[in-house]
């Protein structure tokens, strides 16, 4: 009686494996068929996921299987946590990651994670540096790439600007004055540094509340704020766009 | 409720991004485990410590297992024969000098190379040190478990008669016993059995253990990654951004707070960097590799695991000199380096 709870028991831990491994490989190739991948990984790593999906399907398959034919290959490993414990843990997140759908980091999480610092705090080395022939091509992280390189914001004055990101309220600025601002990633979420330029508005910036995603047009000037001199785009128009499928710069 | 959704997606996507590093390892160490004649390999090593503890320290390379994996190889290392450099190297160094963990540190740190570089340099010239230590110490055994003292060949040439396997049988055996709650002998004796009689098994026996090892591995090093990505989660979005600056600025104070984070979270090597990755907005360049060194060699799961092979006083020694090695190391780095 006993032995034979103690084998049902130990059943469905196995299958508890099975499910949890399974679970997953179906979570991460739903994040790839419905275009979520980019809201957590930089896309150059996007194939490990979805061949790490296939693998577990795979895995979670051929463990079934040996368990269907009952002769399940019962190894107990060292472990940490009573048994079942991992498993459900495994399975439970995998369920969320269904159920709940990840947002993109937003003008929270840019204040918090430092917008407002100079950018050797945020990230040790710019990446890439590419010269712009025309100003109003660079993106966003172009900019804050090329002014990381040469820091003087004289430099740029007059330069027509065109750059898209969502809106940052800096409580250290004026009232006139909001960020404009993009997440930069290298690897995953888990690195994203804000990167981000004041704007100066011909109003309150209570019109654009943050998060909006907006295109700003202008040409570039250099302004006083916090006590330093800083690059600034003086807006000529502000137009509200979609948030774009992929959020993050690379 | 901001806080709460991005430490979500930092969450998921720590486990999105480490999933597939963490299923490749397991893979590959399963398949070593199940094909790799370890005693061959033992008569092949250098007999002089220095060479012997580097030479330890590198084969992490033909085991690519992580910390968790590390500690039954080197036990069973040990108890046919190894000598005490090549086993603590090993133990040391397998973690990280290994090519899946380096592929990942490389992914996570691709921008800031001289972290990867450092991480396996730091980690052999430490291990290679420590092996080379303990080979002062002639006769290992007072440092053993008595039951891992006892299965030691006397000779400590490699065995290869069919004793020595019935002798490894109940070396195994002996330390499960009551009192002792650890249960991972099974798996252990599976793979001594099958590596030390590879052309016996047919290989659908082994396809079937490779399986069977392979779900119980990414269940326990996946319940810890999710762990310890949730760790990651919580210290980024709940811990006030100030206090997490003042601490990871510092030359020292960054590297203590690192090297207890490593000791603490338990968190398998394969997928460590990008655990670190989320710290490195905000933590000096020396205290993410004390992480990553550091934490591979030592931490809660491992100290329990090692208590399977050494006695508490051996441990100990270990414990202290890995964490002065790499603090002293890492301090320099974020002195003169960085």
């Amino acid at each position: 009686m006993i032995q034979s709870r103690q084998q049902f028991s130990s059943r469905i831990l196995n299958w508890l494996d099975i499910v949890a491994i399974t679970a997953w490989g179906v979570l991460l190739l739903s994040y790839w068929l419905t275009g979520k991948l980019g809201l957590l990984i930089h896309p150059r790593y996007f194939g490990l996921s979805v061949i790490a999906g296939f693998g577990l399907l795979v895995v979670g398959a051929l463990g079934g299987r040996q368990l269907m034919r009952s002769h399940p290959v019962s190894v107990r490993h060292f472990t940490l946590f009573p048994p079942g414990w991992m498993s459900s843990l495994l399975l439970a997140t995998a369920c969320l990651g269904l159920l709940v759908t990840p947002q993109p980091f937003a003008s929270h999480t840019a204040l918090q994670r430092g917008i407002n610092e100079p950018l050797a705090l945020t990230r040790s080395q710019p990446q890439t540096f590419r010269a712009n022939a025309q100003p109003e091509a660079r993106s966003l992280i172009d900019w804050v790439r090329t002014l990381d390189v040469y820091p003087e914001p004289d430099a740029y004055a007059g330069q027509k600007v065109k750059v898209q990101g969502f809106v940052v309220h800096s409580p250290e600025m004026p009232d006139q004055y909001l960020t404009i601002s993009r997440f930069a990633i290298t690897c995953c979420a888990a690195d994203a540094y804000p990167v981000g330029l004041p704007v100066k508005l011909q109003q309150s910036r209570r019109a654009y509340p943050p998060d909006t995603w907006l295109e700003v047009e202008g040409k570039m000037v250099t302004e006083n704020l916090q006590n330093k001199r800083q690059l600034t785009i003086q807006a000529k128009s502000l137009k509200p766009i979609s948030e774009p499928k992929n959020p993050y710069a690379y | 409720m901001n806080q709460l959704s991005s430490g979500f997606t930092l969450f998921l996507s720590l486990l999105v991004e480490a999933i597939p590093f963490l299923l490749l390892g397991v893979l590959l160490s399963g398949l070593m485990l199940l094909f790799i004649d370890e005693r061959k390999l033992i008569a092949h090593l250098p007999r002089n410590p220095l060479l012997a503890a580097l030479a330890g320290s590198s084969i992490g390379f033909l085991f690519p297992v992580c910390e968790c994996g590390n500690v039954p190889v080197a036990r069973r290392l040990l108890m046919q024969g190894a000598s005490a450099p090549v086993a603590i190297g090993f133990l040391l160094a397998a973690p990280t000098i290994n090519p899946i963990v380096i592929w990942a540190t490389w992914t996570a740190f691709r921008d800031q190379p001289e972290i990867v570089v450092l991480r396996v340099v730091f980690s052999l010239f430490i291990a290679t040190l420590i092996g080379w230590v303990f080979s002062a110490q002639a006769d290992l055994r007072p440092l053993l478990q008595p039951a891992v003292a006892a299965a030691i060949p006397q000779s400590q040439v490699p065995p290869s008669t069919p004793e020595s396997s019935r002798l490894l049988q109940s070396g195994t055996f002996l330390l499960a016993q009551p009192g002792k709650p650890i249960r991972m002998d099974t798996t252990e004796l599976q793979a001594t059995l099958v590596a030390s009689s590879t052309t016996s098994k047919p290989l659908s026996d082994r396809l079937q253990l490779l399986v069977a090892n392979t779900i119980q591995e990414i269940r326990e090093l996946g319940g810890v990654l999710v762990l310890g990505s949730l760790v990651a989660a919580v210290i980024q979005v709940a811990i006030p951004r100030e206090l997490i600056l003042s601490l990871g600025q510092g030359p020292v104070t960054s590297i203590i707070a690192m090297l207890t984070l490593g000791a603490v979270v338990s968190i398998c090597s394969t997928v460590d960097a990008f655990f670190a990755l989320s710290f490195a907005a905000a933590f000096t360049s020396g205290s993410l590799l004390a992480f990553l060194v550091f934490g591979p060699m030592i931490d809660l799961k491992g100290l329990a695991l090692m208590l399977t092979i050494f006695r508490g006083r051996a441990v100990i020694y270990l414990f202290a000199l890995a964490a002065q090695l790499t603090f002293l190391l890492t301090l320099f780095v974020n002195l003169q380096i960085s």
